[in-house]
């Protein structure tokens, strides 16, 4: 039996088989203004036909996000049409100084680690939008993750407690953001400014993050790295970090 | 237990993670399911943990299948 696809609001789509939904569409616009989809089925042959009717409402282009492990689901999205635009690779990083030897790591002498909170916002909110010109100059944001695409009015606002941050005289030159989840935080952003690579910058930073939270108790945080990015996935190679997945951004042209 | 149009709705622990996206959760009655995340959580790139409390929705053709619609915070 065919199901009744009905769009049930702006932004949602049900699929009904005798009164009861079988299936669920969502639609919501991101930050930089993309549009990203999910289509939930009890049944995969309600996926197609939910997909056939969103995809004809809504403009082009249209993104999702899938496990890479999720077979069924990425093969669901490929018979609909999308094709790989990204990869992320998802780390479980160790906290332990001891596994990840950087019980050893300074940062250069005339660097200083700032504890999370201590940061001031006019600099970091700096250090911010220099880290975001000059990744728009070389790689782009498109390539950087997600969560932190540069928004199109250009605000930039960080969370000061979420920021431990390294300062060189009254200038700060490298910041990594740790989002506090539940039991296994995750570390959203490393950035070191462009002339300040290669010193030892990012990997002190790392050793700061990774050590608070050891001593609070948290033995594992997670990031993740866009399989291009060779020095971020150098450096949670380096310290012991082990790829536990990876997600992909589907896009639909 | 809450019984909607939408399917059954009930909380539970996340036990294991395994392989292939899913996850085997504990509800709390016992009864343990496997349970896909739903794509409202992936899009929003939410990790599921063992020992995380959600909230499952089973499919009405299969009680030992779910959905995690909702990780709770605590």
């Amino acid at each position: 039996m065919k199901p009744l696809i009905t769009r049930v609001a702006e932004s949602q789509w049900h699929a009904l088989e005798d009164d009861r939904v079988v299936g669920r569409g969502d639609v919501s616009r991101r930050p930089d203004g993309r549009l990203f989809l999910s289509i939930d089925v009890w049944h995969t042959p309600v996926f197609d036909q939910l997909a056939d009717v969103m995809l004809a409402d809504l403009p082009k282009p249209l993104y999702t996000v899938v496990d890479e492990a999720d077979l069924d689901l990425t093969s669901s999205w490929a018979r609909a049409g999308f094709t790989t635009r990204r990869r992320e690779w998802e780390y479980t990083v160790p906290t332990d100084p001891r596994v990840t030897g950087l019980d050893t790591a300074r940062p250069p002498a005339d660097v200083t680690i700032l504890a999370a909170g201590t940061a001031e916002l006019g600099r970091l909110r700096a250090l911010d939008r220099a880290v975001r010109d000059e990744v728009e100059t070389t790689v782009g944001w498109r390539e950087m993750p997600a969560e932190v695409l540069s928004r199109p009015d250009g605000i930039t606002a960080p969370d000061l407690p979420k920021y431990v941050v390294a300062a060189q005289a009254d200038e700060y030159v490298g910041l990594v953001r740790v989002a506090p989840l539940p039991r296994r935080p995750r570390i959203g952003l490393i950035a070191v400014r462009a002339g300040q690579h290669r010193r030892g910058v990012a990997r002190s930073l790392l050793a700061h993050v990774l050590g608070s939270l050891h001593g609070n108790g948290v033995e594992t945080a997670s990031a993740d790295v866009h399989e291009s990015n060779v020095a971020a996935a150098a450096l949670f190679d380096g310290v012991g970090a082990r790829r536990a997945g990876s997600n992909l951004e589907l896009v639909l042209t | 237990m809450t019984k909607t149009p939408k399917g059954i709705e009930v909380e539970g622990t996340v036990v294991e993670c395994l392989r292939n996206a899913t996850f085997r959760v504990e509800l709390e009655n016992g009864h343990k399911v496997l349970a896909h995340i739903s794509g409202k959580i992936r899009r929003n790139y939410i990790k599921i943990l063992p020992f995380d409390r959600v909230l499952v929705e089973l499919t009405p053709y299969d009680l030992n299948r779910g959905r995690i619609l909702f990780r709770y915070r605590s």
